[in-house]
């Protein structure tokens, strides 16, 4: 009886002080949660268990990446199978005959196996492949997890092979799923052989095995809030509070004060809960296009200096100090976050959901606020307040487009039309992309169609004002355009530019504008549906490149593609396709921003990706930037034999056959890709 | 020290510049903080930062000037004036002069500093006519303003790059060719902020007798001889460009 | 007493091109309206600079004071001495001096001011100033009042090499508490001199990116030439102030300057007009730059640079 009621002793001593510590831990970080910044995500529950559904248990995200996924599934179910493994040993201890039935018992051998697969698989990571997304994390604490993971399924092993012989000679009950333990079993081979089977020899090996699997486990739980491994905790809730708003809106309510992210009460508590979920996989480093680009910044080292600055001012009882270094410029260097993106690659490749991109534009805010920011930036910005473009054209020029062309082009101010196009900045002041903006109006007049623009009352839409942390700039311009879109008179709306289309699809509805705004792919797919534009097959091999506030901010991924297989375009993808896909390295301003540290322009690493590809000549875009950045980048790379940049409107026009475009807008299209024939 | 920034605005360049019988309508075009003066401005915020100065911007009524005074406080000014009298925007810089200095007279700032000039200076530039009237030490083309206690140093840009550093002693006026560093950011809630705590100062004024040039007209000038243009096309120009060397024998062999 | 004053700079001895504008038309409006020129010169090497001037009466004003220019010493010599010596018509160039004076003298002196003037003539009983304005894309015609300060841009009308016997006779330095500390001569820095180049690849603010330097450099070196700017690329810290063409840097003439994303602002304009040959290229073609460009194009200066190197070294190599 001794054995029991020591064990029973020092069982109920390690529960006490491990989830005190693990409790009082968990409160700390609650009550910085409390004191941050309101999000809601509460809503729509029937959703969020789904979604618990396809990520937890189906580990959705996780198996993008199959070595991982599976080590990791192993050893994550391990850690629901250790649950029976722990109610089994508490109960054979203070209930003497317990047992959780010949069913459930070999489960937990069968787990034990896999744990130590995925233990090995995970060191064979570590230690052998080693990929570059673990540069910059904490590989001692992942060590020390996997070693106290590896202590308790021995334990585990240990304490069932000892228990036939503890049952029978101390606690004086049946065993009778000591067979179905069949590690264990097999082990209690070994005791009998060496003759370890009296109650000394029993009682001394149990215990060990029973520290070894339960004391690890509570100093386990005791340690796990103050290590990374919080997210053993924290992904499932983190996972179910994800936002469920549209992924392209980045700031959900009009904002009163200020969006600037200075202290740690300027984040949502979800910002916060995000810390805590992070466990530095680095996935998100891995697809981030700044970070290829040799720049600062990496989203994982965001989140990662944010949480251990916070820990640290947790530990020194600083977190509410106006003294401490702010988070954005201090904590969280200017570098690093002028150099996103804001390609949210990184969200979409979270396993846990955790959201980079508002944080770094919220820190933006904060330097803009202090002058902080890049000149050319700057003069944008400016240019935006002044003419409403980021060329710093006049407001009257942005129609100049039309005025060479011999399409009827309706002012939608003045009359009503069947479709409003939202034309953008770039498509209608780059001298670039102006004609192709110039094909789209001879498209949509060949095909018919009423439509018309705004005119000079269309200003940039705000979407990258926004994610430069210009939160009052994007207000005035949406008020503008809000103003100006509800004054005509229209049936659909569609924009040439995804970065458009997401300011009017997901940034406007805070200001009571809602519309089906459509991308002009979308538009086009439907004309060629409805009947109303024949095309004929272009009959070529072409790669697509899906513009992140099209494909992955907004899930339009299908519709281009649509497009491309009604033109008659066989198309072979790169790897990094639809949600996918890799950013220009154009997004949240960084077109207009300085290039300095810029090893690799992500630009030029997409266009390889594109020439790896067997018999691709042609490279298909559908955004006015990414013609601009991919254009550069195939003539600054020297490749033009090799891969010439499209866009989906010259793709139309030729499909269409818009009279005199072969002789004037195609004719580097080289001949020997029969387009022309 | 008080240090005063005036301030002016200008009509917009971006703008197509349209003249109607020989006289720009100015009611109808968009302004825009004058470039220089920006530039004064920022040269005057960098001198608080290092001395503490106080710094009031002033700005002759004329139109819409809140945006660029709310603009100036937002950034770290600490007083914005207007002198108002009933002023048009044609409001000339000699009359411009006479009304500032005016003011600056009665307020006793230490340092008085504008733009080296402005793209509508007509009639000579505000530092100068400000200077003048008031009769103290200026100098204009400087910048590099190091504010001492009793004067002040700045280097004052000639052609060929030559430059000197001057010493003037306070008051004095100067006309700021470019600030030590870009003019800052500052973001449209910051000014909308400072729009609802903060105020414009109003100073009636009363216009001067000084009188106006009579300007005839204004007018687009006829391109002298206007480059003959070759169009925008990389290939075909990049062709002419090496066709003309080989005209003018300036390809090497 | 004279009633036209011109304003003279000397420099290395000599009276500038810009001062013997200045002279030659006061010479013109003088002789149609029987007026007399005078002109003001200072520091010691100025009698020697003037004495042949065109003109009716050379005032030079030697001191140690006035060797270099002291805006503070100037001002107040030529206040004391126009209010001594009423002129109708004083001229200065529109340069730094020109800049600094011109207004302060006729606030001083409460007469009228015009500023950027690019042409001074006689049309019936009138006298008119043309001036530029609004970064010279428009020009304005203004009558000349009975007394007026004007500063003229250097390079407006061509000076006549006429020469003249001036009565020579000396003017005393009034004092002012402006003082000049120090003088800081033009930083070659062991950088190449622009003013010597035949060939000048010059960029602006077109330019837009510190890192396209790379392509301008590129292209001076298959031409053959050297990388000059304008001001906005100096002020961004692109390029050292030696590469400056225009009012505040550099002067050049060279055999090609071939101006990239430049605007063409009269203070540029200023400094490379009298280049042999100018090539213009910038995306607006309302750009001033080709007013004064003998070729221009409005293609993109990222994609023309690149394309034109590669032309030049394949003819090269």
């Amino acid at each position: 009886m001794a054995l029991r009621g020591w064990l029973m002793a020092i069982t109920v001593a390690l529960i006490v002080v491990s989830l005190g510590l693990f409790l009082r831990r968990l409160n700390t970080i609650f009550q910085v949660m409390r004191k941050a910044r309101p999000a809601r995500r509460g809503d729509h529950l029937g959703e969020r268990f789904k979604s618990l559904f396809t990520n937890v248990v189906l580990h959705r995200r996780m198996f993008r990446i199959t070595y991982s996924g599976v080590l990791h599934y192993f050893i994550f179910s391990g850690f629901v199978v250790l649950l029976i493994d722990i109610v089994e040993t508490i109960g054979e201890v203070f209930f003497p005959g317990f047992t959780v039935g010949r069913i459930l018992a070999p489960l937990v051998d069968i787990w034990v196996i896999l744990v130590a697969i995925g233990i090995v698989l995970a060191l064979y990571q570590r230690i052998i492949i080693r990929p570059a997304r673990f540069h910059g994390s904490d590989e001692k604490d992942a060590y020390l997890i996997l070693g106290m993971i590896g202590a308790i399924i021995t334990g585990i092993v240990i304490h069932d092979s000892f228990y036939p012989f503890v049952a029978r000679e101390v606690f004086h009950v049946a065993d009778p799923v000591a067979r179905s333990h069949f590690l264990g079993y097999a082990l209690s081979g070994l005791w009998r052989a060496l003759g370890w089977t009296g109650p000394r020899a029993a009682s001394i090996g149990y215990t060990v095995g029973y520290l070894m699997d339960l004391g690890v486990v509570f100093a386990f739980l005791a340690y796990l809030p103050y290590s990374k491994h919080l997210h053993i905790f924290a992904a499932v809730p983190n996972i179910f509070v994800r936002n469920l708003g549209p992924k392209g809106e980045l700031v959900p309510q009009p904002i009163e004060d200020s969006m600037a992210i200075r202290t740690f009460q300027d984040l949502t508590w979800k910002d916060i809960h995000d810390l805590y979920t992070c466990t530095e996989c680095g996935r998100c480093q891995a697809v981030c296009p700044a970070y290829a680009a040799g720049q600062p910044l990496s989203p994982k080292m965001v989140i990662l200096e944010l949480r251990d600055a916070l820990n640290e001012r947790i530990a020194w009882g600083t977190v509410n100090d106006p003294t401490q270094p702010a988070l954005a410029g201090g904590v969280v260097s200017a570098a690093e976050l002028w150099a996103c993106t804001t390609c949210g690659a990184c969200q979409e490749a979270c396993p846990v959901f955790i959201e980079h991109v508002p944080k770094i534009a919220g820190m933006r805010a904060a330097l803009l606020e202090d002058g902080n920011v890049d000149a050319n930036a700057q003069k944008v910005l400016v240019s935006w307040d002044r003419q409403g473009n980021s060329f710093g054209q006049a407001a009257r020029k942005r129609s100049a487009w039309a005025k060479n062309i011999d399409v009827p082009i309706k002012d939608a101010r003045k009359e009503a039309v069947d479709w409003l196009w939202f034309v953008g900045d770039f498509a209608a002041l780059d001298p670039r992309v102006q004609r192709l903006t110039q094909l789209i109006a001879r498209l949509l007049h060949h095909a018919g169609v009423d439509f018309g623009i705004l005119f000079e009352s269309e200003v940039n839409a705000g979407n990258e004002a926004l994610r430069l942390g210009e939160y009052g700039l994007f207000e005035t311009l949406a008020q503008k355009n809000i103003k100006a879109l509800n004054q005509a008179q229209y049936r659909h709306i569609f924009t040439t530019d995804p970065h458009s289309l997401n300011a009017l699809k997901n940034e406007y509805r805070k200001f009571g504008f809602h519309a089906e705004v459509m991308h002009y792919t979308e538009a086009f797919l439907t004309l060629i549906d409805r009947g109303q534009l024949a095309v004929e097959p272009v009959g070529l091999t072409a790669t697509y490149h899906d513009p992140c506030y099209l494909g992955r901010w907004n899930g339009i991924t299908e519709a281009p593609r649509q497009l491309l297989q009604r033109l008659g375009v066989n198309l072979v993808e790169m790897p990094r396709h639809g949600a996918q896909s890799f950013c220009c390295g154009a997004g949240g301003g960084r077109i207009w921003m300085d290039e300095t540290g810029i090893e690799d322009r992500p630009a030029n690493q997409r266009i390889r990706e594109a020439l790896a590809l067997p018999d691709v000549r042609f490279f298909v875009v559908a955004c006015p930037k990414d013609v601009s950045m991919f254009s550069a980048s195939v003539t600054a790379m020297g490749v033009e034999d090799r891969l010439r940049v499209v866009d989906m409107a010259e793709l139309l026009a030729v499909a269409v056959g818009l009279p005199d475009v072969a002789e004037s807008d195609l004719r580097s299209f080289p001949n020997e890709a029969g387009i022309l024939s | 020290m008080r240090i005063a920034v005036l301030m002016k605005d200008v009509p917009d360049l971006v703008e197509e510049l349209e003249v109607e019988d020989g006289a720009l309508p100015l009611d109808d075009m968009s302004f825009v903080p004058s470039e220089w003066d920006d530039q004064a401005l920022e040269e005057a915020l960098l001198i608080k930062e290092e001395t503490g100065a106080d710094v009031t911007v002033v700005a002759i009524d004329t139109g819409e000037v809140d945006g660029l005074m709310f603009t100036a406080l937002a950034k770290g000014a600490d007083r914005a004036v207007k002198l108002a009298g009933g002023f048009s925007r044609r409001l000339a810089n000699r009359q411009r002069g006479a009304v500032l200095a005016q003011y600056c007279q009665t307020q006793g700032f230490d340092l008085v500093m504008t733009g080296v000039q402005a793209i509508d200076d007509l009639d000579g530039q505000i530092a100068g006519w400000v200077a003048g009237n008031l009769e103290v030490g200026h100098a204009s083309v400087v910048r590099d303003v190091r504010a001492g206690a009793d004067t002040v140093k700045v280097v004052q840009e000639y052609s060929g790059g030559k430059m000197a550093e001057l010493e003037l002693p306070l008051p004095a006026v100067l006309g700021i060719q470019a600030a030590r560093k870009p003019p800052r950011y500052v973001t449209v809630a910051k000014v909308r902020q400072l729009q609802k705590t903060a105020s414009v100062e109003t100073v009636d004024v009363s216009e001067p007798t000084a009188p106006t040039l009579s300007v005839r007209k204004i007018y687009k000038p006829e391109a002298a001889g206007h480059a003959q243009m070759w169009g925008d096309d990389v290939d075909e120009v990049s062709e002419k460009i090496v066709n003309l060397l080989e005209d003018k024998k300036l390809l090497r062999s | 007493m004279a009633d036209i004053v011109v304003v003279g700079e000397i420099q290395n001895g000599v009276v500038t091109d810009a001062t013997q504008e200045l002279l030659t038309r006061a010479r013109d409006l003088a002789t149609a309206r029987s007026r007399s020129v005078a002109v003001l010169a200072f520091g010691k090497d100025a009698e020697a600079a003037v004495k042949t001037a065109d003109a009716d009466e050379a005032v030079v004003v030697v001191d140690q004071a006035v060797e270099e220019y002291n805006p503070g010493v100037y001002e107040a010599t030529l206040v004391t001495w126009l209010t001594e010596n009423p002129a109708l018509l004083i001229l200065l160039s529109n340069t730094t001096m020109g800049m600094d004076l011109g207004a302060a003298l006729a606030a001083r002196l409460q007469i009228a001011m015009i500023a950027y003037c690019t042409d001074l003539r006689i049309e019936g009983s009138s006298e008119l100033a043309t001036c530029q304005i609004y970064g010279g894309k428009l020009a304005a015609e203004v009558e000349l009042p009975d007394r007026a300060v004007v500063t003229v841009i250097p390079g407006s009308w061509a000076a006549s090499g006429r020469s003249g016997i001036p009565m020579v006779h000396r003017f005393n330095a009034q004092p002012s508490p402006i003082s000049v500390v120090k003088v800081i001569e033009p930083d070659a820095s062991g950088d190449v001199d622009i003013t010597r180049a035949d060939i000048l690849v010059s960029v602006g603010r077109g330019i837009q990116d510190p890192d396209n330097l790379e392509l301008a450099d590129e292209l001076a070196q298959a031409i053959g030439g050297v990388v000059s700017c304008s001001r906005p690329v100096v002020d961004a810290g692109w390029l050292p102030r030696s590469r400056q063409v225009g009012k505040s840097g550099q002067t050049v003439k060279p055999k090609l300057y071939l101006a990239l994303g430049i605007s063409g602002a009269p203070e540029h304009l200023q400094g490379m007009k009298d280049a042999e040959l100018i090539v213009a290229v910038n995306s607006d073609e309302n750009a001033p730059i080709f007013d004064v460009a003998h070729y221009g194009a409005t293609a993109d200066i990222l994609d023309l640079m690149p394309a034109l190197t590669e032309k030049l070294n394949g003819r090269n190599g």
